[in-house]
Parts: structure tokens; C-alpha cells; sequence
């Protein structure tokens, strides 16, 4: 089963650039034609500073994390069971945010499929002055390699 | 170009969130997808890998479908600032599917000059079945009077605000069966533990 001495586990954090481009690509693979997300003139005249980039924008954000490393064993496969955003603010062009990873719960639950563990992940973002911009919760379900 | 914005004064609990259809998903999405998103997990692009670990076909990434349903609460609620969103994957889609993203407002609440809307998230396909469900809360302008007003650096209007929700009632009265049976046990526990006691008493 996975490591519980995990929990508390965090990545140094990382430095994403949140560039116009990526925004746009984004949001055209979610087939979401919203113009605050492509054009800059629109989204100043709804009321923000320039593009801004969908809800779901952190998922492409890197972190130094290596899953394998922070829960300490080796992965067979990963369920993405639930996922949680928390928004201090929208995520805008131009953004420096630095995304550290820390495991915060792991479980180990029996289901009809046999054992499993559960472990919840989660991504905070920051900005260059340190100001929480987004928090993220990853719950996935873990099949451990059985010899780990 | 005036963007239609929604306010607070406008949402009303129970709200439908008009229906979004999205798809069908195709391979090229998940493509699209994997690149736009960094994750390029084989499971969701390459089929013969997907195939080779007793999957149908390649399926689309929970997260795509995250951001599906978020062009739903985006759209509804332009001008507004989400503050959470969360879901709990149920089931995966599949190229080939379409789905309905639909939502509902739960609850609505101002507390002191700031406003709040909760909605109930849900995406189904094309047969009706839940793929995932979820909520969000999102941070309105009372009205267009008060946006300018703080754009124009005063103070948020105030409007008294109380919760109103579509929650089971908030303050969780008694759930009917455990307080119930509390009650019960505590009167039946007591001839019984007599009976046993009687008999005894009885027998000597």
C-alpha cells in the first residue's frame, strides 16, 4: 500500500507562466469560444485587466511533483476520482504563478475490486509576492504495484 | 461591446442554469486536449495502448469534462467571480458521446455587501446517465448600480441578504431516523435489561 508517512509530503514550488497562447489553446480544446479567454479588449470591457483563462486552466500547470516519488511506491494506475478548485482571484495572462504539490491524505480502502488506496493531492498556487491565487484538491485512486 | 452580465438581484433560488451541449467528443478533442493540457496520459490518445490494457478505446480525460461543465457556470454567471468549483467523477466518456452540462441554484446569500450564489453541477450523456456531479460558488455584484459603484471605488451596496437555500434545512434538525431511534432504544433497553434481571431475580 502506499507510503502513509506521505502525507505532509510537498514538491518545491514551480514556475508557470500563464501565456496568452496556452489560454487560447486551452480553451479552444474545451470548445469554449467565451471571448474574455481570446480577446484582450473584450475582457477589459467586462471588467478585468486583460485575458483571462478558464476555471479548469490549472490542470496544465507543472509542478516538480513526481507522484511516484511523493507517495513512495510504484503506480500501477490512477483513478482521477474528484477534483476542487478554490479562487482567490481569476487566473490572468501574463501570470508568474509558482505551483507547489503536497500530499495531504492517504487512505487505504477496500472495495469490491479489491484493496486500493486513496490519496488527495494538493496544488497550491502562488504569485511572485506570495499571495495564494488558487488551492487544488486531487483525489485519486491508487492500484499500487505489488511488489513496491 | 457590453457583455451581458448576471447580478445578484437577478438569480433566484432554484435557477436552471441553461443546459450546455457539448460533443460529440472525438479523438481529435483528446488530441487537442492532451496538448493543450500538457497530460499526455496514453490512456486518453494512444488506442492501441488503451486497447492493450482492456479498454474499449481511448476515453476522454475527467478534467476535459471539469472544463466542459465550467463553460456552463462561466457563461451563466459572466461578470461574476467563482470562487469554488469541485466535482466527483462518475463515469467516462467515451468518443462518440455527447453531454448535457445542467446546473441548478441551491442556495443565495449576501453578507455584508458581498453576494454569493451556490449552484448544483451535473454533466449526463447521451443516455441519460450521470458522468460526473459537483457544485460551485460564485461571488455576484448586487446589481449594475452597485458594480459602478465599486468600480468607482465606493463602498458595496448593502442589501440585507439572508440565506435562503434549497439544502436540506441548514441547521440540520434531528434527521427523523437517528433521533427516532435514540428514543426508542432508550425506552426499550430498559424493560429489557429488567427482563433479564426479573428471570434471574425469578430463578434464585
Amino acid at each position: 500500500m502506499l507510503d502513509k508517512n506521505a502525507v505532509g509530503r510537498t514538491s518545491p514550488p514551480t514556475l508557470n507562466e500563464v501565456e496568452k497562447g496556452a489560454i487560447r489553446r486551452f480553451a479552444e480544446a474545451i470548445g469554449d469560444f467565451n471571448p474574455v479567454y481570446y480577446d484582450e479588449e473584450y475582457a477589459r470591457a467586462a471588467g478585468y485587466p486583460t485575458v483571462v483563462a478558464p476555471p479548469t486552466f490549472p490542470a496544465c500547470f507543472h509542478s516538480s511533483a513526481d507522484l511516484r516519488e511523493l507517495l513512495g511506491v510504484g503506480i500501477k494506475s490512477l483513478l482521477h476520482a474528484e477534483q476542487s478548485f478554490e479562487y482567490e482571484r481569476p487566473l490572468l495572462a501574463g501570470d508568474r504563478i509558482f505551483v507547489a504539490t503536497r500530499v495531504a491524505d492517504v487512505q487505504e480502502r477496500t472495495g469490491p475490486a479489491g484493496r486500493m488506496d486513496v490519496a488527495v493531492l494538493e496544488d497550491e498556487g502562488r504569485d511572485e509576492e506570495g499571495a495564494l491565487v488558487f488551492r487544488a484538491r486531487r483525489t485519486l485512486v491508487v492500484r499500487a504495484t505489488k511488489e513496491a | 461591446m457590453a457583455a451581458r452580465k448576471l447580478y445578484f438581484e437577478a438569480v433566484r433560488l432554484g435557477d436552471e442554469l441553461p443546459p450546455l451541449s457539448k460533443g460529440p467528443v472525438d479523438r481529435v478533442q483528446l488530441a487537442r486536449y492532451a496538448g493543450a493540457s500538457g497530460d499526455f496520459n496514453p490512456v486518453h490518445v494512444d488506442e492501441a495502448y488503451a486497447r492493450s490494457l482492456g479498454m474499449p478505446s481511448v476515453y476522454a480525460p475527467g478534467m476535459l469534462v471539469m472544463g466542459m461543465l465550467g463553460q456552463l457556470v462561466s457563461d451563466w454567471s459572466r461578470g461574476a467571480q467563482l470562487r469554488k468549483y469541485q466535482v466527483r467523477f462518475s463515469k467516462i466518456v467515451w468518443p462518440g458521446d455527447t453531454v448535457v452540462a445542467k446546473g441548478r441554484v441551491m442556495e443565495r446569500w449576501g453578507d455584508n455587501g458581498r453576494y454569493f450564489a451556490e449552484v448544483d453541477l451535473w454533466v449526463e450523456n447521451q443516455k441519460g446517465e450521470l458522468v460526473l456531479r459537483g457544485s460551485a460558488l460564485v461571488q455576484l455584484f448586487y446589481s449594475l448600480d452597485d458594480e459602478n459603484r465599486q468600480r468607482s471605488g465606493q463602498p458595496p451596496l448593502v442589501v440585507p441578504s439572508a440565506k435562503e437555500s434549497l439544502h436540506a434545512p441548514p441547521p440540520r434538525p434531528p434527521e427523523p431516523r437517528p433521533v427516532a431511534q435514540p428514543g426508542h432504544l432508550s425506552k426499550k433497553p430498559a424493560p429489557a435489561a429488567r427482563k433479564p434481571g426479573a428471570k434471574k431475580s425469578a430463578r434464585k
